[in-house]
């Protein structure tokens, strides 16, 4: 009895206190903890939907139409600042402002492409279309018209943040149960699904999509079929930057934060989603901007957030490194 | 050639129709200002070229016995063209004290130049704990966090939080806010709960937010520049977060309480400069300040740097006449309760400024000065 009573004990405190140890991990604290990873889980699906609202436009410049543009940061900007004028002078509804930012962006992609894209198809010939050296001297081009831009942009409102209509910011916070999102969250969301449908619909299903598609993957075979190469590629721009008018005053708006070098790290964290999504997937940098969101606020769990920043230039390393087409770049075909 | 003989021949003579032949004929003793007015930091340098001239102005008009020219040059908060212009102030024989920069990294990297040389530089906005050890040569007129931390650590543990947590911008000035609070808080037997630094221009807070509301600290102090403070009070409040927040001077400024809105209600900081401040020298800069820009009132940065130049005025006055570097350098090292708009200013002897803090919170979308 004496040799067998205290192992009895034992076992059972063993259990009462593994009973403890169990209840004290995921009992009294199970909502607290909870609630903390999915408030985070939460706030990087936000960070993902306003980095894909940018990749979109980016990509289909950039990756479907495989031109090298670094001025879509600035179109965001600018973006961002015509809808601060336009709500400043005239306060109309959200949905206004957007069509109006939407054309001045559509604008602003033509112009872009006028001064810093349809010089280098000045020649039509076989050698000249063919030559990568032409394609890719749009790198410098386009990077020096977003200089001026910025630059542009800093002598007429000055470097400051501006000063943005507290009532028009998308920040109201709406709670969830445990978690809380903001009104802009679904803004965007809706926004940015709209924009990804139309988008696919209108490249797979249209005649216009198609021909952007036929330029894409070969532009001088896209010539000698008829294909108006010329308006092609500025409708691309023209839709393109439209799209990432939008997401400058949308993301202006949800964060209030409006300021001439706005564009600059949307526009790398677009471009990491592009390269990781495969270049050409518009869809896949969708998902990769998800993604890259996600691991941003998950990393600021475990690590200091200034080595968030790291998370986006780890997996543009890593997809170099052991996925050069991209994570969804197995298709052939530019969509 | 000729043009510019007539315009001076021109204003030479309606100087004598109106009187002030002499005045023409006064010396003149000229000062360097280098500061920021193009860039990223423009915002600040033309504030302080503002305010420059205000003191000028009013200096110059005041029937001393010399007048004062300030010679202002763009170093774009550029450590590079702050040396090269550095190199030109020193070259100019006629330039016996200069005034700048607005960042601690160019104005320590212009020191090198005037410590070699021997030019008193006078800093309003350098605050990195090495600048003034730099050499005999450098001075500055804002408060360091040596004596902010320990202020406002005392100042919070006297309300009553124990468990406090700290966030502050990735700079060697965020550094110094964290160390220096962190390690009065210990002695005064409060605990660090968190503490964390974030990139300056973080567009996001959420996550650390988040972190820290994990931690459940009593209050929440901070090292951040009014734009990055906006950011953070507005994402607090939407995360429905109402931790009490305070701040060092840095955050001192009216575009938070513009571009935070309601969100900056209650938080505390220390500051030197009120524009409510009752005193005269504070109410005159304040109607010069809006009658000069067209801008509500000013923020704590250009009031430090109408000090900084009254400051050296003053020297220049005391190192009259003939006012050498060497002089100036020794008349700026006297300055004893120079009364300013930022307080008293004294000079010990390490060249570092000892001001009187005052306590302060945002209430009704002002900042209000407030006992404890």
């Amino acid at each position: 009895m004496a040799g067998t009573s205290p192992a009895m004990t034992l076992e059972s405190v063993d259990l009462e206190d593994d009973w403890h140890e169990f209840s004290g991990f995921f009992g009294p604290n199970l909502p607290v903890a909870m609630d903390y990873y999915l408030q985070q889980l939460a706030i990087g699906l936000s960070l993902g939907m306003v980095y894909a609202l940018m990749a979109i436009g980016f990509t289909l410049i950039f990756g479907v139409l495989n031109v090298v543009n670094f001025a879509h940061g600035e179109v965001y900007t600018i973006g961002a600042f015509t809808g601060l004028v336009v709500i400043s002078a005239f306060a109309p509804p959200l949905i206004v402002v957007l069509l109006l930012v939407v054309a001045v962006g559509a604008l602003a992609g033509v112009g872009l492409e006028r001064i810093a894209f349809k010089p280098f198809r000045r020649f039509s010939d076989e050698a000249s279309l063919k030559s990568r050296a032409m394609r890719e001297a749009t790198l410098m081009s386009s990077l020096a018209v977003s200089i001026v831009v910025r630059e542009a942009v800093e002598i007429g409102f000055g470097s400051q943040f501006q000063t943005v209509p507290l009532d028009r910011l998308l920040n109201s916070p709406i709670s969830l149960g445990p978690i809380t999102i903001v009104s802009g969250d679904v803004i965007i969301f809706v926004v940015a699904a709209l924009m990804l449908g139309g988008l696919q619909y209108v490249l797979k299903r249209t005649n216009v999509g198609l021909s952007i598609r036929a330029v894409s993957s070969n532009p001088l075979g896209a010539k000698y079929v008829g294909i108006n190469t010329d308006r092609t590629i500025i409708w691309t721009f023209a839709v393109g930057s439209m799209m990432g008018a939008a997401a400058g005053i949308l993301v202006g708006l949800y964060y209030g934060a409006i300021f001439p070098s706005m564009g600059f790290i949307p526009g790398i964290k677009a471009f990491v989603a592009m390269v990781m999504g495969g270049l050409s997937s518009i869809p896949g940098a969708v998902i990769c901007a998800l993604i890259l969101g996600f691991s941003e606020s998950i990393a600021t769990i475990f690590v200091p957030s200034v080595w968030a920043d790291m998370v986006a230039y780890g997996f543009l390393i890593v997809t170099l490194i052991f996925f050069p087409r991209g994570i969804f770049g197995g298709a052939r075909d530019r969509v | 050639m000729n043009r510019r003989n007539l315009l001076i021949g021109a204003g030479l003579a309606a100087l004598a129709v109106s009187g002030g032949a002499a005045l023409a004929q006064q010396p003149v003793v000229k000062i360097g200002y280098q500061l920021p007015l193009t860039g990223n930091t423009a915002q600040y340098g033309q504030d302080f070229k503002n305010a420059a001239e205000i003191a000028l102005a009013k200096f110059n008009a005041s029937g001393r016995p010399f007048k004062v020219e300030i010679v202002f040059e763009d170093s774009r908060s550029d450590a590079k063209e702050g040396i090269a212009i550095a190199r030109k102030f020193v070259d100019d024989k006629e330039i016996v004290g200069v005034l700048g920069d607005f960042t601690s990294g160019v104005s320590m990297a212009s020191a090198q130049v005037y410590k070699s040389a021997g030019m008193p530089q006078l800093s309003q906005t350098a605050s990195h704990p090495d600048y003034a050890k730099i050499s005999e040569w450098q001075f500055r007129n804002i408060t360091t966090q040596a004596q902010e931390g320990p202020y406002n650590a005392d100042w919070m543990v006297d309300q009553g939080f124990k468990k406090i947590a700290v966030i502050a911008e990735q700079t060697d000035w965020g550094q110094t806010v964290v160390s220096n609070f962190a390690d009065e808080v210990k002695k005064k037997g409060g605990e660090v709960v968190f503490s964390e630094f974030f990139n300056r221009g973080l567009a996001d807070f959420r996550p650390i937010i988040t972190k820290i509301a994990r931690e459940k600290p009593d209050a929440i102090y901070t090292g951040f520049f009014y734009e990055d403070g906006a950011q953070f009070l507005k994402q607090m409040k939407q995360l429905g977060l109402t931790i009490p927040v305070y701040s060092t001077s840095a955050a001192y400024n009216q575009k938070l309480i513009e571009l935070a809105g309601a969100d900056a209600e209650g938080m505390h900081l220390t500051a030197t400069f009120l524009p409510s401040n009752p005193a005269p020298q504070v109410q005159e800069f304040v109607a010069a300040w809006k009658e000069k820009t067209g801008q509500a009132e000013p923020g704590q940065f250009p009031a430090q740097a109408y000090d900084a130049v009254n400051i050296m005025l003053a020297a220049l006055e005391k190192a009259w006449p003939e006012p050498t570097r060497e002089k100036v350098r020794d008349a700026l090292a006297a300055t004893k309760d120079f009364p300013g708009v930022t307080g008293d200013t004294t000079f010990d002897a390490h060249r570092e400024p000892a001001k009187k803090l005052t306590k302060a919170v945002v209430k009704g979308g002002q900042f209000v000065a407030v006992a404890d």
